[in-house]
């Protein structure tokens, strides 16, 4: 999924100075489940909003919803009304959703609350980290199910840098495990440490973000 | 002008239910509204800012003693959204007093009244929010 942070709520306040009819709108799928954008946060943000609004003397009317997902079209029409009332969107949704309500809505102010991070999974409750980076041509066959490219500092794909040491990434030693002793460790348990004997040729970054902004077009499933 | 409002005091039934039940003093009693909680774990934050919201003065959240949740670890993600809605009061310019944690088991009667009277002692001077 893709993970997000809230940004500072001084941030957050100072974006939405002015306008007077708010609607926070919440996204029901990636940033629910990494409790920062869902339903739940919309309506603490919203409180906290509407407290610092009244002890402030600000006149602001504040509504509060939450879509399935704002990166899908039809989800935004339970709430057009309360979008064409408000004078502005405080989207928490990722990046994604922010630019499509943008989109779907011309010349309705969307705001975005979040600061979207990367492809994760959650390890545990509270807790979730980088798993892809998007490249466009996936070689997790050839690493035993760990992505070089995101799982490495460094995104090396033909061994560790000399920075790795004890497990972990000179980057940050405390944090971040090195990608490639994760490589190693897993085709070991897969009986497959002979695949690390291949070269990995030049990698053709264009199929991903370096290529530029991407699209896909399934020609079969266009209406 | 409205009732005044009262104290909101989140009691786990397991526990902090149970002493406020036996309380008898009503100048505790008719400072606090009790809502009951199967765990105090039940208690969200916005649960909590919304009560402010409405012009209560403050909120209680009293959960079973540390180690003696009777669902292992409630009263501990309760003091973790405890510490989060202290925050949203903070950012909010409020102050994170109004909201109150404490640990009392079913036989601390006297403990309950204390800590209803001591808040709203604490808070008699606090400007309500829609001052």
């Amino acid at each position: 999924m893709i993970t997000a942070v809230q940004k500072p709520y001084e941030e957050i306040s100072e974006m939405v100075k002015g306008f007077k009819n708010l609607l926070i709108l919440g996204c029901g799928s990636c940033v629910t489940v990494c409790m920062t954008g869902g339903e739940k946060e919309v309506e603490i943000l919203a409180s906290t909003l509407r407290l610092a609004n009244k002890k402030n003397g600000v006149s602001m009317d504040i509504v509060e919803d939450t879509i399935e997902r704002q990166c899908d079209r039809e989800f935004f029409d339970d709430v057009k009304e309360k979008i064409d009332r408000a004078d502005a969107v405080l989207s928490m949704a990722c990046g994604v959703g922010v630019q499509f309500c943008s989109e779907v809505f011309e010349g309705k102010r969307i705001l975005p609350a979040l600061n979207t991070k990367f492809y994760g999974a959650t390890e545990q409750q509270g807790t979730w980290s980088e798993r892809c980076a998007g490249c466009g041509d996936c070689v997790l066959d050839k690493f035993g199910g760990v992505c070089p490219i995101a799982r490495c500092s460094k995104s090396l794909l033909n061994g560790p840098c000399g920075g790795s040491q004890d497990g972990k990434c000179e980057v940050d030693t405390e944090n971040i495990d090195c990608g490639w002793q994760l490589i190693y460790d897993r085709l070991k348990s897969l009986d497959l440490l002979s695949r690390l004997e291949e070269n990995e040729p030049i990698k053709d970054w264009s199929t991903g973000r370096d290529g530029g902004p991407g699209k896909i077009v399934r020609e079969d499933m266009v209406l | 002008m409205g009732e005044k409002k009262k104290i909101v005091a989140f009691c786990c039934e397991n526990s902090s239910y149970k002493a406020a039940e036996a309380v008898t003093e009503s100048s505790a009693l008719d400072l606090v509204d009790i809502v009951r909680l199967p765990c105090s774990g039940k208690m969200e934050i916005g649960m909590v800012l919304k009560c402010l919201e409405k012009d209560h003065p403050g909120v209680l959240i009293l959960s079973c003693p540390v180690d003696n949740c009777k669902y292992i670890k409630g009263n501990l993600r309760a003091k973790k959204r405890v510490e989060m809605a202290k925050k949203a009061l903070r950012n909010a310019g409020l102050d994170e007093n109004r909201v109150h944690m404490d640990f009392i088991s079913s036989i601390d009667t006297y403990k309950f009244a204390d800590l209803v009277k001591e808040m709203n002692d604490r808070l008699e001077n606090t400007h309500p929010v829609n001052r």
